[in-house]
């Protein structure tokens, strides 16, 4: 991955970019809002770690010219502070997760994962996790090199969880996202075809997680 | 304490109070007054009914065809003491029938007719006072009793009664304020204590919480309490808080401490393996501090947000849905099953008065807590449901849970129960200042997993009834036009004087008010009286028989105007508001020239009967005078000489056997005395004589040095005139400075204001005479000779004298 890491504290941009480093990523780091903001303005990256409160340009400002240039890149958003309110605006700005400092680097790391690996689902039609490989294109989803089999509206349903990795989605939402106005959603039938769908893919890493009441969130089970 | 709610003032509060005492207390006494006031103003003015009446009375008498009554001036004179007041009156004869005046008088309830007067008040057009009075007559019949019935309006009544009343109102007023004043400085004195304990608590040093000492008056005992209460409990939260920050301090330097310990020892070991087990617990130990860190902020934010002002009303079920949703992207929850129940809750039930932030921080801290101490693949479960009067939220898992014994200070700061799961210590603590902040009551139990069960129960607010919009429905009146191009341009003026007299005012009056058309007839006194009680419209009456005209004003057919002009006029020239006279004409002698020189002339009235019987041959048949029948102003001049004392009687029968001639109108009368068909004319309008003699040689106008009657030409507004403004308009035209001066300059009419720098022939020949002019009072006292049986009894007695010669 290559992480850009926009954070003004030394030493606590020091340990992410080490921690970063050690787990075989590519990090750059800036102190300063706006040359961040300069630099993203022609380099690339995989996902950006961004700091609110920074000298120059506030976190939010970098984020908003950045989805003001169509620039689709994942963004997580550091805060030290916890009210409500800064993550309704980092959110509403275009930001795709946030965390609360201190946080934990292996929880850092894994949320960083689950965006990255959204993102690269969404651009290439192919979406690899582990024994799982998932054609958008040809609508087929392989686990372990063999075919899962999948119906339709298991095609549609795993394509829509892909795209909401680690996000809580409601049966409401999800049938929303199944069937077309006209037809009527069963959340019964919503149901169903999770279970369906969890069992084909058994064996692979991807867990689609059901909170009654709740609704479902699917994410890759890591290592960790 | 609570400080909500507007500041007021106790004093201010008390004043207003004793303030409103006086005033129910006023409002007793002004009734009272006004009653008392009442019947002090109707004393007053029933002496002068109660006169009129007796002066009536002594005037009725016997007759061969029943009783008759020659009413007195007197009657009319005490009435118009009253000098503003409509009357009327009525004299009838029980079982006989009306005798003279209205005959629809009201009577009282009980009309019995006696002897003593008998006042009451009725409805006649207007509040009217009535007496009523009888006299037993000696008649050929018998013994018969006759009856004087009058009213007058109640105005100067009731003038007096709200003179006597206010007057009598303002001393009270006055008094009042005095006694307001007294309350205030009792009510200073009152507080006085209370001012001394804020002067106490004002001096005092931040840290001073002692009790107010001082003795303290009864009423105030119980306050003094509460305060010496509320600073004893200040001292002990001081206490509590104290122990607090003691305790913050010992826990976040001991963490600080065993972090900086495990650190130090990790950098003094030379063995890689032990360094690394070092490190590892320097880390866990930086965890722990971490969170001990985050709990202190999050119970600091939770106490200082549980103030009620920052409660509002608030959806549980989104607030719950969405922290666990956010709790459950949480590596540390992936093994752990959670479930929310909130389905029994309908829309709008789950409001409560809350602050998101601390539910959400209490609900965090409770799954945070069974994640923390149960095992990794525990089961919670989330239910929302609404129990009587209160929701609850209710956090159960399949954890070790809490044994009864510990449950009541497991929700204690600092204290921890499993001390190997330990987290800060202040997980519930949280949870119990949020359920304190709500008003809620925090309950934990066993759970139906075997785990801990919590249990929030917020107060459910009482159904608030939905604001009834009030709808408002605003009805917009569309104007109508009223038409005033047309109505507003034409003024009817029914006048009884001479069209050429009048013409010149008009005139000017319409080239002051363009667009205005004033459509002038000319009338006959007689006739424009009877016209107007026929009911004709008019919208301004003028006459220079003042008698009719006060007669009309009389019946309550005249509207008040607003004249300001009016102010320069005479006391004499004006009645009601409602009637002015705007001219001043003395009645004259008018002569031929070539009959007699002016030093043979009568020089008083009490000469002018031997006058005539010593020219006896040279005036046979030719005096002139007014035909009293039907001139009006004949009539009007002939009656005032009566009242003057002349000897009437002697007089007419004078000019009776000197064959007098009687005319319709000046013009004639004058231009008969011009052409020497007469040699001398009685009592002629002087204005219209003085503009004939001007240009005339063969005739001069002689003025007597006694008196000289004057008359004022008068005018008002009907009560049913279809343009009262425009007509207001013309009559304080009439009394302007401008009507004035062309009455003076265009017309032959002579002005009743002074109108400087004018220098006219007829105004010298007038100002020769200043002391001799005796005006005719508008008012009630002109009613005598309108009374139906006076007039007739006058006419006849002039008929028989003078007959009817032409």
């Amino acid at each position: 991955m290559r992480v850009l890491l926009v954070e003004d504290n030394d030493d606590l941009a020091e340990t992410i970019v080490d921690r970063l480093r050690a787990e075989g990523h590519s990090v750059d780091r800036e102190a300063d809002g706006n040359e961040a903001n300069e630099l993203l303005r022609h380099a690339h990256f995989d996902i950006i770690l961004l700091d609110v409160n920074l000298p120059g340009k506030s976190g939010y400002d970098i984020l908003r010219s950045l989805r003001a240039r169509s620039d689709a890149t994942p963004v997580l958003i550091l805060t030290a502070r916890s009210q409500i309110d800064d993550r309704v605006i980092g959110l509403d700005a275009g930001a795709d997760d946030y965390m609360v400092k201190p946080f934990d680097f292996r929880e850092l790391l894994a949320r960083c994962r689950v965006l990255v690996r959204r993102r690269s689902g969404n651009a290439t039609n192919v979406f690899a996790a582990g024994t799982l490989s998932f054609d958008r294109a040809a609508k087929r989803a392989t686990v372990g090199g063999q075919d899962a089999d999948l119906r339709a509206r298991e095609v549609q349903l795993l394509e829509v969880l892909i795209d909401n990795l680690g996000r809580m989605l409601t049966k409401e939402e999800v049938a929303d996202k199944l069937y077309s106005f006209d037809e009527s959603p069963s959340l019964n039938a919503v149901e169903q075809i999770v279970t369906r769908l969890r069992r084909k893919l058994q064996g692979s890493p991807l867990v689609i997680k059901t909170a009654r009441g709740l609704g479902y969130m699917a994410y890759v089970a890591d290592e960790d | 304490m609570r400080t909500d709610g507007r500041s007021y003032s106790l004093q201010r509060r008390l004043l207003a109070l004793m303030a409103l005492g006086f005033a129910a207390l006023l409002l007793i006494i002004s009734l009272l007054l006004w009653t008392y006031a009442r019947g002090a103003a109707n004393r007053t003015y029933d002496l002068l009914l109660a006169g009129a009446a007796l002066s009536v009375l002594e005037r009725v008498s016997p007759g061969a065809d029943g009783p008759s009554v020659d009413l007195p001036s007197s009657a009319m004179d005490i009435l118009a003491l009253a000098p503003d007041d409509r009357v009327v009156y009525r004299v009838f004869a029980p079982g006989i029938g009306q005798i003279t005046g209205a005959e629809d008088l009201p009577l009282p309830p009980a009309a019995t007719v006696q002897a003593t007067p008998v006042f009451y008040d009725a409805d006649y057009g207007a509040p009217f006072r009535f007496v009523l009075q009888g006299r037993q007559l000696n008649s050929p019949s018998g013994r018969l009793w006759v009856a004087v019935q009058i009213g007058q309006t109640r105005e100067a009544r009731r003038i007096q009664q709200l003179s006597l009343f206010f007057n009598g109102m303002a001393g009270l007023a006055v008094v009042s304020l005095i006694g307001l004043g007294f309350v205030w400085l009792a009510i200073r004195r009152a507080l006085f204590p209370l001012r001394q304990i804020e002067a106490d608590l004002r001096a005092r040093a931040p840290g001073d919480l002692s009790r107010v000492e001082g003795a303290s008056p009864r009423e105030i005992g119980g306050l003094f309490e509460a305060i010496n209460g509320f600073i004893a409990r200040l001292d002990r939260n001081r206490a509590l808080t104290e122990t607090f920050i003691a305790d913050v301090a010992h826990q976040t330097r001991t963490s600080l401490s065993a972090l900086q310990g495990h650190l130090s020892l990790a950098v003094d070991t030379k063995d890689p393996a032990q360094m690394r087990g070092r490190l590892t617990r320097a880390e866990r130990q930086a965890e722990r501090t971490v969170r001990l860190t985050n709990q202190l902020l999050a119970n600091a934010m939770v106490t200082h947000r549980s103030d009620r002002a920052t409660l509002r009303p608030v959806a549980l079920k989104p607030v719950v849905r969405e922290t666990l949703a956010e709790m459950l992207r949480d590596s540390r929850m992936r093994g752990i099953a959670v479930t929310f129940d909130a389905d029994d809750i309908a829309d709008g039930q789950d409001v409560v008065l809350a602050d998101a932030l601390s539910v959400r921080e209490a609900l965090r801290n409770l799954i945070d807590n069974a994640v923390r101490h149960g095992p990794s693949d525990n089961t919670i479960d989330i239910g929302l449901h609404v129990e009587a009067d209160r929701l609850v939220l209710r956090v159960e898992d399949a954890g070790p849970g809490i044994q009864q014994a510990d449950r009541a200070r497991a929700t204690e700061r600092f204290t921890s129960i499993a001390r190997a799961t330990a987290g800060s210590g202040l997980g519930l603590a949280i949870v119990q200042a949020v359920a304190d902040g709500h008003g809620a009551t925090l309950s934990l139990g066993t759970s139906r997993l075997g785990g801990l069960a919590v249990a929030i129960a917020f107060p459910r607010p009482a159904r608030a009834g939905l604001a009834m919009a009030a709808t408002v429905i605003v009805t917009v009146l569309a104007l109508l036009s009223p038409g005033w191009a047309n109505a507003q341009t034409r003024l009817t003026v029914f006048s009884a004087t001479d069209t050429p007299a009048m013409a010149p005012l008009v005139e000017r009056f319409e080239a002051l008010n363009p667009g205005v058309d004033v459509d002038y007839q000319d009338f006959q006194t007689l006739a424009l009286h009877q016209a107007i009680l026929g009911g004709a419209v008019a919208d301004v009456v003028i006459s220079s028989a003042m008698d009719l005209q006060v007669d009309l004003v009389n019946r309550g057919l005249a509207r008040p105007l607003t004249v300001p002009e009016a102010a320069a006029l005479p006391d004499w020239a004006t009645w009601r508001s409602e009637l002015f006279g705007f001219t001043f004409e003395p009645a004259v002698i008018v002569y031929n020239r070539a009959a007699f020189g002016p030093e043979s002339l009568p020089k008083e009235h009490r000469e002018l009967a031997n006058f005539i019987r010593d020219n006896e041959v040279a005036l046979h048949q030719r005096i002139g005078t007014y035909d009293l029948r039907g001139s009006g102003i004949g009539y009007l001049y002939a009656t005032q000489d009566v009242v003057q004392g002349l000897q009437a009687q002697r007089m007419t029968e004078v000019l009776g056997r000197a064959g007098v001639r009687t005319y319709c109108c000046t013009a004639e009368m004058v231009a008969a005395t011009a052409s020497g068909d007469i040699a001398i004319a009685i009592n002629v309008i002087g204005s219209y004589a003085l503009a004939l003699a001007e240009h005339d040689p063969r005739v001069d106008v002689h003025f007597l040095a006694d008196y000289n009657l004057v008359m004022a030409r008068s005018a008002f507004v009907p009560t049913r005139a279809s343009n009262p403004e425009l007509a207001e308009r013309f009559v304080a035209f009439l009394l302007s400075e401008d009507g004035q001066r062309v009455m003076a300059t265009k017309s032959q009419l002579l002005p009743i204001r002074p109108v400087a720098d004018i220098e006219t022939w007829a105004l010298r020949q007038m100002r020769a005479h200043v002391g001799s002019y005796l005006p005719i009072r508008l008012g009630p006292g002109l009613l005598t000779y309108l009374d139906r049986r006076k007039r007739e009894g006058f006419l006849a007695g002039w008929e028989a004298s003078v007959g009817a010669t032409p």
